[in-house]
This record gives structure tokens, sequence and C-alpha cells, in this order.
């Protein structure tokens, strides 16, 4: 299965430095989907910026960019 | 105490243990004796019965329970300041969940057989087992309103800080799979948090390796649960010392 990497970018980079494997792009998005919806649950932010100002990138083994989404808020009712 | 393998480590290394009164520690220690056990190894399943208790004295279990869809929740840890199984003491006892060892090192191990002879007569073992089981029964419901309500970079502080306690080091190894289940997110959750963790300069993470760096700022991080266990478990210690004197 290919491996796919999720990594945290504002000005700076949380990286993703372990990926997972998944079965495709699609389950990436749920996963990348799922990861942000787990970081957010009654959180702020990460290293004091807030969620707005992050955004998801998704990359694959070769450090393809795949898509992107933006953190735009807290997920607590999700 | 018999050693079986692994470092010898005595079985002062267990609060429990240390903490008994000297009649009833002697009466236990014809019958301890000490085994390594790795990392996964089942000590009790969901709905069987108890056959040991086990004191560790470097390592520590977990206490999970499974749901429907094989998912696991940690309910409860167990390191050198406790004991599992020891309800076993009072009487036949069945586990309510999955008992594993989360962190691999010694215990001290006895048979549910001999611990309930020993338990019936001696009045401070009894008592010790009311207590613990008590603090368990805390935790559980402690981690049972944490996983609901708090945010995972606050429950990812409380654990490691709850499991450095448990082993009495620093150093953590554990796998990212084993902490993401624990806390009951998807690995890369745990990874980022790690890493934000790291950048922070709180911990220093490989993969399979924890070491804590900075207490402090875990602390100031952590949700109030893990102090609330901690509290919890300094009453153990204020009991078992108001017994023995």
């Amino acid at each position: 299965m290919p491996m796919y990497y999720f990594h945290l970018r504002d000005d700076q980079t949380v990286p993703d430095v372990d990926g997972t494997d998944l079965l495709n792009a699609s389950e990436a998005r749920d996963h990348a989907i799922g990861v942000a919806r787990e970081l957010m649950f009654r959180s702020e932010g990460m290293l004091d910026h807030n969620w707005a100002l992050w955004k998801m990138s998704v990359h694959d083994n070769e450090g393809n960019e795949l898509f992107s989404f933006r953190l735009t808020g807290p997920t607590d009712n999700e | 105490m018999n050693t079986t393998g692994g470092v010898p480590v005595g079985r002062w290394s267990n609060r429990l243990l240390r903490t008994l009164p000297r009649e009833p520690s002697a009466l236990l220690e014809q019958d301890l004796r000490q085994v390594s056990l790795t990392q996964g190894r089942v000590c009790f399943e969901a709905g069987k019965a108890i056959d040991q208790v086990y004191f560790p004295l470097t390592g520590m279990i977990s206490l999970l329970v499974a749901t429907g869809d094989g998912e696991m929740v940690e309910t409860g840890t167990i390191g050198c300041e406790g004991a599992a199984g020891l309800q076993c003491g009072l009487g036949e006892s069945y586990s309510y969940g999955l008992a594993t060892v989360q962190i691999p090192g010694n215990f001290a191990t006895i048979t549910a057989k001999r611990f309930r002879e020993v338990a019936s007569s001696s009045l401070p073992i009894r008592d010790l087992i009311y207590r613990y089981t008590e603090i368990l029964w805390s935790e559980a419901q402690q981690s049972a309103a944490c996983n609901a309500v708090h945010a995972g970079s606050a429950r990812l502080c409380r654990w490691l800080l709850r499991t450095a306690d448990c082993i009495d080091s620093n150093v953590i190894l554990l796998t990212q799979e084993y902490l993401a289940d624990m806390l009951g997110v998807r690995r890369t959750t745990v990874t980022l948090l790690a890493q934000e963790l790291q950048s922070r300069g709180a911990i220093r993470y490989t993969r399979g390796r924890i070491h804590i760096l900075d207490r402090g700022a875990l602390e100031a991080r952590a949700c109030e649960c893990y102090q609330a266990i901690k509290q919890k478990n300094l009453l153990l210690d204020i009991g078992v010392n108001a017994h023995s004197g």
C-alpha cells in the first residue's frame, strides 16, 4: 500500500515523520479529515497559532503534495 | 523473592509491597516470584478468572475495555505504585476488561489462590486491597471524563506524565500505534502532537522511544486529570502510613 504523509503548515511546519499506509488518495483524504478533527477537538491551535492559520498538506511517498486544506476552527461537535 | 529472568529488582521497587507492615510482607515474600514480561503480554482476558496478581517493579500494565468493532479504550494504568488483580484477594474474581503489559519490565507475581490465603489472614492486606481498588475505580471515572471532553494534546501530556510516574523513568519505550490506541486517536494525530511537544523542548521523540525533557512544560499543558489521579494515589500513601504506624 502507498505511504501518505500529513504535514501541518503555516509559517512553520509540523512534520508527519512517520507516514501512514493507505489504500489510495481517497482514503488519504478521509484520514486527513479525521486527523484534523482529532487535532482541533477542544483545542484553540498549535504552537500558539490559531487553527485557522494552519493548513494540512498531504504528500505521497515521493514528496509530491496531493492536496491541502485549511483548518478553519474547532469542531467540538463533530 | 525468586528471580526467573531479567535484571533482579527487589520488591521494594513496588510501592504496595514496600509499604506493607513486616508480618504480612513476610507472608507474601515466600511466594512472590519475579518475571520479565514483554510488551503486549496479556495478564487477564475480559470475563476470565484472575489467576495471578502482578506487582510491577519496572514495567506498566494497562487496563483496557474493547468495543464491539475491536477498538480499545484505556481505563487505567498500573505501574510500580500499584498492582493488577489485587481484588482477587477478597474472593474469586473475574476481570471486567483486558489487562496487558504496556511497558515491558520486571514484575513480582503471586498466584491468586495463594494471595487469597495470605489476605484472608491479614487485615493490612485486605485494607490495602480496598483502598487501591477505590483508586483504580476513581481513575477509570477520571479517564472516562477525560476521553470525552479534553483535547488530544492535553491528554497526551497527561498520559506521558502518568506513565513516567508509573515506571519511575523519564524514558518511555512505546510505539506510536500503542500510544494512539491508548488515547483513542489516529497514529498520525499522535505523531503531530508529539512533534509539537518536541519543538517546544518538552520531549525528544524517536520511533518507539519518548524521552521527557521538561516535566514542567508537560504539566502546564496536561489536563487537570493528571493532578487528580496523582492526588488520589497520594491518599493511598497516607492511608497505608497511618495503618503501618
